[in-house]
């Protein structure tokens, strides 16, 4: 009976996109330590005190939160391509600047520093004025005040929310290939469950089968993230208290992208 | 009357701005503007199909029948486990094919559905659908995808409303009925309407896959127009200009997010008048 359990289409389609699912995890782990630095030092701009940078800041995340993340494909896809010719060739960078691989991960990049901004800026807002102001008054210099202070708070406040935005990411990694070309055999999930569709039609088994991978993956970040949240909140021995703003946040934030 | 005011500024502006009126004013170009028809009644009509699915969801998720909270919990957790992209082209997909499927039973033969290799078995049972029946699908799928961020939301804002006003009103003597609908539901809006504006933009974001589900958007008509033209005699040549109308849809759907967001503001300052709110209104 297992045999012939091994030879169903369940789980062949379950060997054959497992290739494909290591392209969506390499799209999510190239961007998301990339563009966690760039978020902070974007959330940090957003709160600045300078009016240049703050503005500046503030457009670049609004701009790209407010638009979708498709449109963003096509626009940067199409934008490096029309400087080949002057730019990328004369160089001799074109092949590697307008591969799936690199552009990719380049434009997830740019989408995720912003909602992850937005999310540390929340975040910075929150943080306990008299935590920072006993920290200066200690004579503590910016650096060590950002270090000892304003970090590891910002960092516990923004976790749950940071949490979704791992994971809405991961599923955001399955439009790349809506948008950029498919070269050989480089294919992600939704790509590749696309075609076998194409083959026999079979739109429940091969897009469950898809679904599933995200699920399980999806689950596996919730758990690791969880672990993290557990120790990032160590010192915390009594739950705090959930004021009904933080509650209306946690629902509305969780949706981002 | 509109190529009248073309020949007119033309004739104020100059020769260079005069042509680029002109090109951008062509037939092509009036058939994309036209198309963001189907981006807005997508986002209307998926708007009402999510609100309506939200509240089920809602519903659901408060049932004191178990099997109906493990629906309404599965309904609103499943779009945290899995891509939005994936339900958006499963939904339309499935109710085609199985529609598909109930009519090769009834006008293919039994041998040739056997013998079949494609998808349909005949083609007596292809099912042929216009443009609004497209639309009419990406609506309903939208509306599954995004009711379940709304029924989130909804959940939530129900239990935001003070539980001394329900007390209240079954005190005097409302049925559990009654107190759910015109109590609940009545005052949960309030609550609910800084989640649904966000909700409201991201399914905005998402009518860009409509060009996915066979219609003809702006998407669509930006990659046409934008392609590099050789030939003088199908209109201007110019090489590859995709990214100028990428660039234009990037504006054109922040300009939509600021719209929105200008409305539900003004919307949630309308709906808490006279509600000591003010701990939800601001920065949400």
């Amino acid at each position: 009976m297992f045999e012939s359990f091994l030879q169903t289409a369940f789980v062949h389609d379950i060997v054959t996109l497992a290739k494909p699912a290591l392209f969506n995890l390499y799209f999510a782990f190239v961007s998301i330590p990339l563009g966690f630095p760039m978020a902070i030092l974007f959330a940090l701009g957003k709160g600045s005190s300078n009016k240049l940078v703050s503005l500046l800041s503030r457009a670049y995340i609004y701009a790209f939160r407010g638009s979708p993340l498709f449109i963003q494909f096509f626009m940067f896809y199409s934008i490096m391509l029309a400087l080949n010719k002057t730019l990328w060739k004369p160089i001799g960078v074109d092949d590697f600047v307008l591969h799936p691989l690199f552009l990719g991960p380049l434009v997830l990049i740019l989408n995720t520093c912003a909602y992850t901004a937005e999310i540390f800026h929340g975040a910075l807002k929150s943080i306990p004025k008299g935590e920072v102001e006993a920290a200066q008054a200690m004579g503590m210099s910016r650096w060590n005040v950002f270090r000892s202070v304003t970090w590891p708070n910002m960092l516990r406040l923004a976790w749950p929310a940071y949490t979704n935005e791992v994971v809405f990411l991961f599923h955001a990694t399955a439009i790349v290939y809506f948008t950029l070309p498919v070269i050989n055999e480089q294919k992600d999930l939704m790509n590749k469950a696309g075609e076998l569709f194409e083959k026999d039609y079979n739109i429940f088994l091969h897009f469950g089968v898809a679904g599933l991978y995200f699920l399980m993956i999806s689950i596996v970040l919730f758990w690791l993230a969880g672990l993290v949240q557990k120790r990032l909140n160590k010192h915390i021995t009594a739950a705090p208290s959930v004021s009904l703003k933080q509650k209306l946040l946690s629902v509305t934030h969780a949706f981002i992208r | 009357m509109p190529e009248s005011v073309i020949t007119w500024l033309s004739a104020w502006l100059g020769e260079d701005i005069g042509a680029s009126l002109a090109y951008i004013t062509n037939g092509k170009h009036l058939a994309w503007y036209a198309s963001v028809r189907f981006t807005l009644i997508a986002a209307f009509g998926s708007a009402a199909f999510a609100v309506l699915f939200g509240l089920i969801g809602a519903a659901l998720k408060q049932s004191t029948f178990l099997p109906f909270k493990w629906l309404g919990n599965i309904y609103t957790t499943m779009v945290r486990g899995v891509p939005d992209i994936l339900f958006i082209l499963f939904f339309p997909l499935a109710f085609e094919q199985s529609v598909e499927y109930l009519l090769a039973r009834s006008r293919c033969d039994a041998d040739v559905i056997a013998a079949a290799t494609g998808w349909p078995p005949c083609e007596a049972a292809q099912w042929i659908l216009s443009t609004g029946d497209y639309l009419l699908m990406a609506c309903v799928s939208l509306g599954i995808v995004y009711g379940a961020f709304s029924a989130n939301v909804i959940h939530g804002a129900m239990q935001a409303v003070p539980k001394g006003q329900l007390e209240a009103a079954a005190a005097y003597g409302f049925t559990p009925k009654q107190v759910f609908w015109r109590f609940k539901v009545r005052q949960m809006w309030v609550y609910a309407l800084p989640g649904l504006s966000n909700v409201w933009i991201l399914l905005l974001k998402a009518t860009s896959f409509l060009s996915l589900l066979q219609i003809a958007d702006i998407v669509q008509w930006a990659g046409r127009l934008g392609g590099a033209n050789y030939i003088p005699r199908v209109g201007l040549v110019h090489p590859d200009w995709r990214w100028k109308y990428y660039l234009v849809l990037f504006v054109f759907f922040i300009i939509l997010t600021m719209i929105s967001e200008r409305f539900f503001e003004a919307l949630q300052a309308r709906a808490s008048r006279g509600m000591s709110l003010a701990e939800v209104g601001d920065d949400v």
